[in-house]
């Protein structure tokens, strides 16, 4: 009897250590997971996300955490490839993380927002665009970039408006992402009744675009309209100026890259973008922009102060709520506004952002852009 | 010429130039498959690291100094075939040679485990971004038809590219039908017990075969690397597959077959994308492919495998 009471009073103490050990943990660090491409052929918008979110950890760190928690940001690696988006989801689940940045390409992003839905995390995407992401009616997910379709009708208006080109081809890499686009800024022109002479598809991946050129240049388009990334385009505008086909290129963020000036040389000077507004020239942003050099690290990518403001608008949340619960912040972030790296902030019932953060842009040869007139 | 006649002729330019390197690739899988009946599938992956090494080569000599550019090229096509012969030779060594005699299946499974291993380990020692070469050859050699309508235009890289092939392939037909080591290639095609039991070290002539194979995949990487200037780790993978197909459309075994496959390849889809848009490129290409099997399962110029018994 004696002894069956002492080993219960032994197990009693050890839970009750364990629980004090597990509590104490739990107040002291919050852990907000990263989840984007770190290695294959975008691996560089990764970067900007990385940048941005831990400079706003570090940030937060420094200046006494979050209600004297300290952050930790950990890294969740999905290549952008849906498959292995679904698979860091359930990780990130698993390890017990209820706050994402994340994920990074539209097409990751879709699929690992229904886990995180179902499982009561907290997203916020600073780069994906897709417009269905926030269709479905979730209430945990969030983004602090604009919409693709808001993208795609401002370049509509910008080739309605200031272009005014003779002939347009509209031309996407058939994925989600750069189709989508490619689909609003079609339809963006039809409804003015400007019709495309060519809506076509290339296959990402492909190296040969000489085809498409020959097209093109037989059509005698004037101006081009390419929903994708840089990889692609990068081919096509170098292939372009061999081949002397001489049009006006526009495309979406997803082209606004240094190695697109890498791939296509000198033929990149005067394309244009519709990309987030330059934030890290904004006033405001001049400690930020600061700091981030100071580490050595490049605070121009345009998905690095979207990131950074995912992460205030999780901080400022759980100041205001005083709890980390991910459902209750969700309610909090729907209801409020919130002062970030990337201006006023406010969501609708969706989950987007009421504000467009894009402008047009015109990129140069050496890799850097301005706005455009 | 009228506006129509100018275009097709300019996407079969195009056509031609592409496939042309379709070809280089396909002799690797053709040479292979016509000895020891295996299909090597990590032979788009020697042509990437063909590329990679042609790349490396170019940046380091123009960034030491200012050597003229064909040498610049010369040395460039003689150190990357050095290294990727290197690569086949050792691919056959280690991973097929072991498995020779045993069920074909083994060696499939080996050959794709290798390609596998080569793709992952160029992204780990080179990084899977994509690299960029600045064009090194630019302008063109013919332009026909004006501006205003439509213009033709052949440029130098695409002359080069066919100059380079016609070279190499020529030079290949020559060594295949005339030299000492070509005839043992040949009899060990036909018959490779019965070759080794003439006295003919065969086990030499599959590592020749390979070694050739991966020369000329490697030719194929620069040529390609110079047109495109851009390649990553991952390049091999496409680049190998549609060489396979052309492989498998001119009839796999035969050499000539490889050479045809790859022009008819290149040409087809360059035509595909001129008339049709240009996402169903690959649907007709492959769709040829299934066509002509349906109807010469050998491949257009392969010749009817006799059972051995």
């Amino acid at each position: 009897m004696a002894k069956s009471f002492k080993r219960f009073s032994k197990t009693l103490l050890a839970a009750a250590t364990a629980l004090t050990i597990a509590g104490t943990v739990q107040a002291e660090t919050l852990k907000i997971a990263l989840a984007g491409p770190a290695t294959g052929p975008v691996a560089q918008y990764g970067d900007m996300q990385k940048i941005g979110v831990l400079a706003a950890i570090e940030y937060l760190n420094a200046n006494g955490g979050i209600n004297g928690m300290d952050v930790e940001g950990v890294i969740y690696d999905d290549a952008c490839d849906p498959k292995q988006a679904v698979a860091v989801a359930n990780k990130i689940v698993n390890d017990g993380i209820t706050h994402v940045v994340g994920h990074l390409c539209s097409s990751s992003t879709e699929p690992a927002s229904d886990i995180y839905e179902e499982e009561g995390v907290l997203m916020i995407t600073a780069a994906s665009t897709s417009p269905t992401i926030t269709e479905k009616g979730y209430g945990m997910i969030f983004r602090t970039i604009g919409l693709d379709s808001l993208q795609g009708s401002m370049a509509a208006q910008y080739i309605l408006d200031t272009a005014k080109p003779k002939t347009i081809a509209v031309i996407h890499d058939k994925q989600q992402y750069g189709e989508g686009l490619a689909t609003v800024v079609r339809d963006g022109l039809k409804a003015a009744g400007v019709e495309p002479v060519m809506f076509e598809g290339v296959t990402a991946g492909d190296k040969d675009f000489s085809a498409l050129i020959a097209k093109l240049q037989k059509a005698d388009v004037d101006f081009i309209y390419y929903g994708g990334y840089h990889p692609e385009l990068g081919l096509i505008l170098r292939q372009s100026a061999e081949k002397g086909l001489k049009a006006q290129f526009m495309g979406p963020e997803g082209i606004v890259n240094s190695d697109l000036a890498k791939i296509a040389g000198d033929a990149v000077e005067g394309v244009l973008a519709t990309a987030p507004k330059a934030f890290d020239q904004n006033p405001e942003n001049a400690e930020r922009v600061k700091a981030i050099e100071a580490k050595g690290e490049d605070p121009t990518g345009p998905f690095v102060f979207p990131a950074y403001a995912a992460v205030q608008i999780m901080a400022d949340t759980i100041k205001a709520i005083d709890s980390t619960d991910a459902m209750k912040m969700a309610e909090y972030i729907k209801a409020n506004t919130f002062d970030t790296a990337i201006g006023t902030v406010k969501y609708d019932d969706k989950g987007d952002l009421t504000e467009s953060t894009f402008l047009v842009y015109q990129l140069h040869a050496d890799g850097s852009k301005t706005p455009a007139q | 010429m009228t506006e129509a006649s100018l275009y097709l002729l300019q996407q079969i330019i195009n056509g031609l130039t592409i496939g042309s390197t379709y070809a280089l690739i396909a002799i690797g899988y053709t040479m292979v498959y016509g000895i020891i009946g295996m299909i090597n599938f990590a032979h788009g992956e020697i042509y990437m690291i063909g590329s990679y090494v042609s790349f490396i080569v170019i940046t380091g000599l123009l960034a030491i100094g200012s050597f003229v550019l064909p040498l610049v090229l010369f040395i460039a096509l003689v150190v990357a075939m050095l290294i990727a012969s290197t690569y086949g030779w050792t691919v056959e060594r280690v991973a097929y040679r072991p498995l020779r005699g045993s069920n074909r299946l083994i060696a499939l499974i080996s050959a794709i485990g290798m390609s596998i291993f080569l793709q992952n380990y160029v992204a780990l020692s080179q990084g899977s971004r994509d690299v960029a070469l600045a064009p090194l050859i630019s302008g063109s050699v013919l332009e026909l038809g004006s501006l205003e309508t439509f213009e033709v235009t052949l440029s130098w890289m695409q002359l080069l590219i066919w100059v380079v092939t016609l070279v190499t392939m020529t030079a290949l037909t020559l060594f295949i039908s005339r030299s000492r080591m070509g005839r043992a290639c040949r009899a060990c095609a036909e018959d490779l017990g019965m070759t080794n039991l003439l006295g003919i070290d065969t086990n030499r002539i599959i590592s020749l075969t390979f070694v050739i194979g991966a020369a000329l995949a490697a030719i194929a990487g620069l040529l390609l690397g110079l047109y495109y200037g851009v390649i990553n780790p991952f390049v091999g993978f496409m680049a190998g597959l549609k060489a396979f197909t052309a492989a498998v459309l001119g009839g796999i075994g035969s050499i000539p077959g490889a050479m045809l496959g790859g022009l008819i390849l290149g040409v087809t889809e360059a035509l595909t994308a001129a008339y049709f848009p240009s996402e169903y490129k690959d649907v007709v290409a492959f769709g040829l492919l299934v066509t002509i099997l349906l109807f010469r399962p050998t491949g257009i110029l392969g010749k009817p495998e006799v059972e051995k018994v």
